[in-house]
C-alpha cells in the first residue's frame, strides 16, 4: 500500500523549543532549535544516555509539554495539520491523545505490550480504538511478514525478546500511522538482527510513505540508511545545570 | 473527530481481560464480596419470611382488622361518616344498644332462639372473608351457631320475631327472612344474625315503642320534646332574693333576675300584668326542658304564681312578611288574672299535644280575624313551613302560637326535627347511633386507627397487641440487618478499596502505555472503575447463588410446620435488583480513590519503569 503524499509540508515541523526538567535541585534543559520531517523519511537520533533522547521523545510522542515553543506543528494530510503547540497551551489532552492514539506509531524500548491481552489482541488494539475495519486480516498479514505469525495466540510473556520486538514494531504500525517514534528497538536484539530491523524501518518508510524517528545510541547501526541524523550538544552549565542542544549532523 | 465514546469500550474490553488474567486474585475478591453479600441476603429473608408468615396469619382474620368501642356511647353520623372517610377504614357499620338487639327467630314453626341482631352493609370483611355474602332487604346471614341451633341452612327461610312491652301489652311482629348464607365457624362462636342496617334499626324503632310504616308495623311516632331558653315567673308579692334563689335550686335553672316591663316587652310583645311582678328564671347556655317547668311548678305550689316558659330568636315567617313569635298556654282562669286574653289552645300540657290543638295561632291585628289555614316558616330554627290555623286575634304585638309548639321548634336548634304530614305532625330524628363495627384497611392501620379514637377520649377494643409485637419485631430485626449490613459494607469497601487501588498501582506501566498509545486521562479513569463494577455483579451472582441454596436447606429443614406458600426465609423478587444495585454503587465508590490515582500516572514516567 503505497500513499503518495502530494504536499510539501513537513510531517512534523519544531522550531525553537525548549524543556526545561528540574529534579533535586538540579536542572536539565533540551532545546531544539530545529527539527523537520518529511514524508517517508527516515530519521535517526543518536546520542549517549543522558543527553536528552528521552525527554526528546517525550516531545515527540506529546507525552511531555514543551517548556516554551515557537513553532511545534504536524501535518498528517492536507486538510489535517495540527498546531501541537497550541494544543499544548491550551491543555488539550483529549486531542493530544487523539493525535497520539490515529497518528503516531511508538516503539518502546522494552516491548510495552500489554501482558494480559495475547498477541493478536495487543496488535489489534490500536486498529480497535481507531475502528479501522478489515484489521484481523491485516494484522496477519504484518505479522507473517515480520515473522511472528506463529505467535499470534500467545502471551507476551512467552515470546523471547526478539518476537517480542517484532510484535512491539508491528504493535506501532498497526494503524498505518503517518509518524513512527522508535525509542532504542533494537536494545533487546543481537547485531544481525538489529539491522534487520533497521532495514525493515527504512524499506517501510520509502514504501508506505510513514515518517520514522529512531533514537538509538548506535550511530553505525542507522549512518548509511537514515536520511538525516541528529545529535546533542551537551554542555556543563554549572555543577546542577546542565543543557543539552538538539542538532542536526551534516553527513 | 471525537472518538472518546468508543473508548470506554475499549477500556471495558481491557479491565475485563486484565480481571481474567489475574483470575486467582479476582475469584478471591468476588469470593470476599458474595461472602458478604450472601449472609446478610440470608438474614433479611429470614427477616421477612418470619414476619410475613407472622402476618399471613393475621392478615388471613378479619378479626384482626377489627376495631369496636368498648363503651356504649352515642355516635352521631357526622362522626361516624368522618371516621369512615379515614383512609385506613374498609367498613364501618353503625349498631344498636346491645338490649335492643335481640330477636326472636324460628324455623318451621319449631320454638325457636333469642339471638344477637348485627348489622351489616356492602364490603363487610366478616361475612365476605368467612364465607358470606351481603344480605339484601328480607335477607339475613347466619353464624354457624345460629343455623346449628336453628338447624337450618343457606336458602332456608327463618321467622323473625321481634317483641314490645307497651303499656302492660305484649305485642309483636314477624317478618320472614331468607338465609342468604351461613358463616363458617372462624367468624365467631356466638349464635348470631347479620342483615341490612335498616332492619336492625327498624327493629329497636318497635321495641321502643315506635312504629315503622314502611313494614306496617304500629306504634306511636317520635314526637320532639319541648325545650325553652327560659321561663318567665309571674307572682302578686314580690319574691326576695332568698326565695329566687331557691328557685334555681334543683330545678336544672341558674339565674333567677327581676324583669323590666321593657325588657318584658321585647320580649312577649305582651301588656305588663298590673299588679304582677316579673321574674326571668334561665340558663345562661343550654336548655330549660318541661322538667324544668315542672319543677318549678312544684316550687311555687302556694304561691299563686303563673309560669311562662318562652324562646329568644324565633319569628315566624308569613306570606306577607316577618313577625316575632310568643308563645303562650294559659287557662282561662290564669289568663283573665294576668288580665290578657285566654288562648283558646288552654294551659301548658306536660306532654305533646293533638296535632289539632297544636298548630295554631292567634295573629295581631286585622290579620287575626279570618279563620284559615297558612304555611309558615320559622326564621331561626327549622328549614320546612307548618300549616298553621289562624284561630284569632291576638292582643300582643307578635304572633301567639302554644308555648307546646315553640317549645317543640326550639328543640330543633339540638337535634333535627322534621315535619311528616302522613304522620301528623313534627317528628324527631334518629340522634345517632350506639356503637359501631369497624374494620380497617389492613393490619397495620389498626394501630394508628386505634391511637386516633382514644385520643378523641373513646376506648376502644382491637387486637392491637398482636399487631403491635409484630411490627416491634419487624423493627428490631431490620434495625439488626442494617447494623450488620453497615459492617459488612465497611468491609466488603474496604477490601475492594484496596484491591482496586493496588491494581491500579501494579498497572501503572500497562497504563501508562496505553495513555502513550492513545488514551485520555478520562478513558483511563473507568479501567478501575469497570474493574470494580465487573467484581460487583460477580459477587452478587454468586452471592445470590449462595442465599438460594442456603434459603432452601433452612426452609426444608424448618419450614415443616409452615402452610403452602410460607417460608422461614424468602425474599421478594426485587431483591436480586436490590443487591445488584446497591453493590454497584458501592463498587464504584470504592473504585474512585483508584480511578483517581489512575488519572494521575504520567506516560512519560511511568512507560520507562522496570
Amino acid at each position: 500500500m503505497v500513499v503518495a503524499i502530494t504536499s510539501t509540508l513537513p510531517v512534523l515541523e519544531m522550531q525553537q523549543v525548549l524543556k526545561t526538567r528540574e529534579h533535586a535541585g538540579s536542572r536539565f534543559r533540551l532545546s531544539i532549535p530545529e527539527l523537520t520531517v518529511y514524508a517517508g523519511e527516515f530519521v535517526a537520533v543518536v546520542g549517549e544516555s543522558g543527553c536528552g533522547k528521552s525527554t526528546l521523545l517525550d516531545l515527540l510522542a506529546l507525552i511531555s509539554k514543551p517548556s516554551s515553543v515557537q513553532c511545534y506543528r504536524m501535518t498528517f494530510t492536507e486538510n489535517e495539520q495540527r498546531d501541537v503547540a497550541g494544543l499544548w497551551s491550551s491543555n488539550d489532552e483529549n486531542a493530544l491523545a487523539a493525535i497520539r492514539r490515529q497518528h503516531l506509531g511508538y516503539v518502546l524500548q522494552t516491548g510495552g505490550l500489554l501482558p494480559y491481552l495475547n498477541v493478536r489482541d495487543n496488535l489489534l488494539l490500536p486498529v480497535r480504538m481507531n475502528r479501522l475495519p478489515d484489521g484481523r486480516r491485516r494484522v496477519q498479514e504484518m505479522a507473517q511478514r515480520m515473522g511472528v505469525a506463529d505467535c499470534l495466540h500467545r502471551l507476551p510473556d512467552s515470546l523471547s525478546g526478539g518476537q517480542r520486538q517484532r510484535v512491539a514494531i508491528l504493535r506501532a504500525l498497526s494503524h498505518s500511522p503517518r509518524l513512527v517514534l522508535a525509542d532504542e528497538p533494537t536494545a533487546a536484539v543481537d547485531k544481525r538482527r538489529a539491522r534487520l530491523i533497521v532495514e525493515d524501518f527504512r524499506a517501510l518508510a520509502r514504501d508506505q510513505g510513514l515518517s520514522i524517528i529512531m533514537v538509538t545510541h548506535d550511530l553505525d547501526l542507522v549512518r548509511s540508511v537514515a536520511d538525516s541524523t541528529y545529535g546533542f550538544e551537551v554542555t556543563q552549565v554549572s555543577d546542577n545545570d546542565i543543557q543539552s542542544v538538539c542538532c542536526k549532523e551534516l553527513s | 473527530m471525537s472518538v472518546s465514546g468508543s473508548q470506554r469500550i475499549r477500556v471495558f474490553g481491557l479491565a475485563a481481560a486484565h480481571l481474567r488474567h489475574e483470575w486467582v486474585l479476582t475469584l478471591c475478591l468476588v469470593s470476599a464480596l458474595a461472602a458478604v453479600l450472601a449472609p446478610l441476603l440470608i438474614l433479611m429473608g429470614l427477616k421477612e419470611g418470619t414476619i410475613e408468615t407472622l402476618r399471613d396469619r393475621l392478615v388471613q382474620d378479619p378479626v384482626f382488622r377489627e376495631v369496636r368501642p368498648a363503651i356504649t356511647r352515642t355516635f352521631d353520623q357526622q362522626w361516624l361518616d368522618q371516621l369512615r372517610d379515614n383512609s385506613g377504614v374498609a367498613f364501618l357499620t353503625p349498631t344498636i344498644l346491645p338490649a335492643s338487639s335481640v330477636i326472636h327467630l324460628s324455623a318451621d314453626n319449631a320454638s325457636g332462639e333469642l339471638m344477637d341482631l348485627v348489622p351489616t352493609a356492602g364490603g363487610d370483611p366478616l361475612l365476605l372473608e368467612n364465607g358470606g355474602v351481603i344480605p339484601g332487604p328480607d335477607e339475613c346471614v347466619l353464624s354457624s351457631e345460629a343455623a346449628r341451633r336453628l338447624g337450618v341452612k343457606q336458602g332456608d327461610q327463618i321467622d323473625a320475631r321481634v317483641t314490645r312491652s307497651r303499656a302492660g301489652r305484649i305485642e309483636a311482629v314477624e317478618t320472614p327472612l331468607h338465609i342468604a348464607a351461613v358463616l363458617t365457624p372462624r367468624a365467631g362462636g356466638l349464635a348470631r344474625i347479620y342483615t341490612p342496617l335498616d332492619f336492625v334499626v327498624d327493629v329497636e324503632a318497635y321495641k321502643e315503642g315506635r312504629g315503622v310504616a314502611t313494614r306496617g308495623w304500629k306504634g306511636e311516632s317520635a314526637r320532639p320534646y319541648m325545650s325553652f331558653d327560659g321561663i318567665l315567673v309571674f307572682s302578686q308579692t314580690p319574691l326576695d332574693p332568698v326565695t329566687r334563689t331557691g328557685l334555681v335550686v334543683n330545678t336544672g335553672l341558674l339565674k333567677a333576675e327581676s324583669i323590666t316591663a321593657d325588657g318584658f316587652a321585647a320580649l312577649t310583645g305582651m301588656p305588663w300584668p298590673d299588679g304582677w311582678h316579673a321574674y326571668d328564671l334561665s340558663v345562661p347556655t343550654g336548655s330549660v326542658t318541661s322538667s324544668s317547668v315542672e319543677a318549678l311548678k312544684r316550687k311555687l305550689r302556694g304561691r299563686n304564681a303563673l309560669l311562662m316558659p318562652y324562646a329568644r330568636g324565633m319569628s315566624l315567617q308569613l306570606p306577607d312578611g316577618e313577625m316575632g313569635l310568643t308563645g303562650l298556654s294559659l287557662s282561662n282562669e290564669q289568663a283573665s288574672r294576668l288580665g290578657w286574653a285566654a288562648p283558646p289552645w288552654g294551659d301548658l300540657s306536660a306532654t305533646a299535644l293533638e296535632s289539632s290543638r297544636l298548630f295554631q295561632m292567634l295573629l295581631p291585628g286585622d290579620a287575626g280575624e279570618s279563620n284559615r289555614e297558612l304555611s309558615v316558616g320559622f326564621n331561626g330554627v327549622v328549614g320546612f313551613n307548618l300549616p298553621l290555623r289562624v284561630v284569632g286575634q291576638s292582643h300582643s304585638s307578635q304572633a301567639l302560637v302554644p308555648a307546646e309548639l315553640l317549645g317543640m321548634l326550639r328543640t330543633a336548634r339540638e337535634r333535627a326535627v322534621s315535619y311528616q304530614q302522613e304522620d301528623g305532625g313534627l317528628v324527631l330524628e334518629r340522634a345517632g347511633y350506639r356503637g359501631f363495627r369497624l374494620y380497617a384497611r389492613s393490619i397495620d392501620d389498626v394501630p394508628a386507627l386505634v391511637e386516633r379514637l382514644r385520643g378523641e377520649g373513646l376506648e376502644v377494643v382491637a387486637e392491637v397487641d398482636a399487631i403491635q409485637r409484630i411490627q416491634v419485631l419487624d423493627r428490631g430485626l431490620t434495625q439488626l440487618f442494617w447494623l450488620i449490613a453497615v459492617l459488612g459494607v465497611f468491609g466488603a469497601g474496604a477490601v475492594l478499596v484496596a484491591s482496586l487501588y493496588a491494581a491500579v498501582e501494579r498497572e501503572r506501566k500497562d497504563l501508562g502505555v496505553l495513555r502513550l498509545i492513545g488514551l485520555a486521562r478520562t478513558d483511563v479513569f473507568w479501567f478501575p472503575v469497570f474493574q470494580g463494577a465487573l467484581i460487583a455483579i460477580l459477587g452478587v451472582g454468586i452471592g445470590w447463588l449462595g442465599y438460594v441454596l442456603l434459603a432452601e436447606v433452612i426452609n426444608r429443614v424448618f419450614g415443616g410446620e409452615l402452610s403452602p406458600g410460607q417460608a422461614i426465609c424468602r425474599l421478594p423478587p426485587s431483591y436480586p435488583w436490590l443487591a445488584l444495585l446497591a453493590t454497584l454503587v458501592l463498587a464504584v465508590i470504592s473504585s474512585l480513590m483508584a480511578a483517581w490515582k489512575a488519572t494521575l500516572i504520567e506516560p512519560a514516567e511511568a512507560i520507562r519503569e522496570e
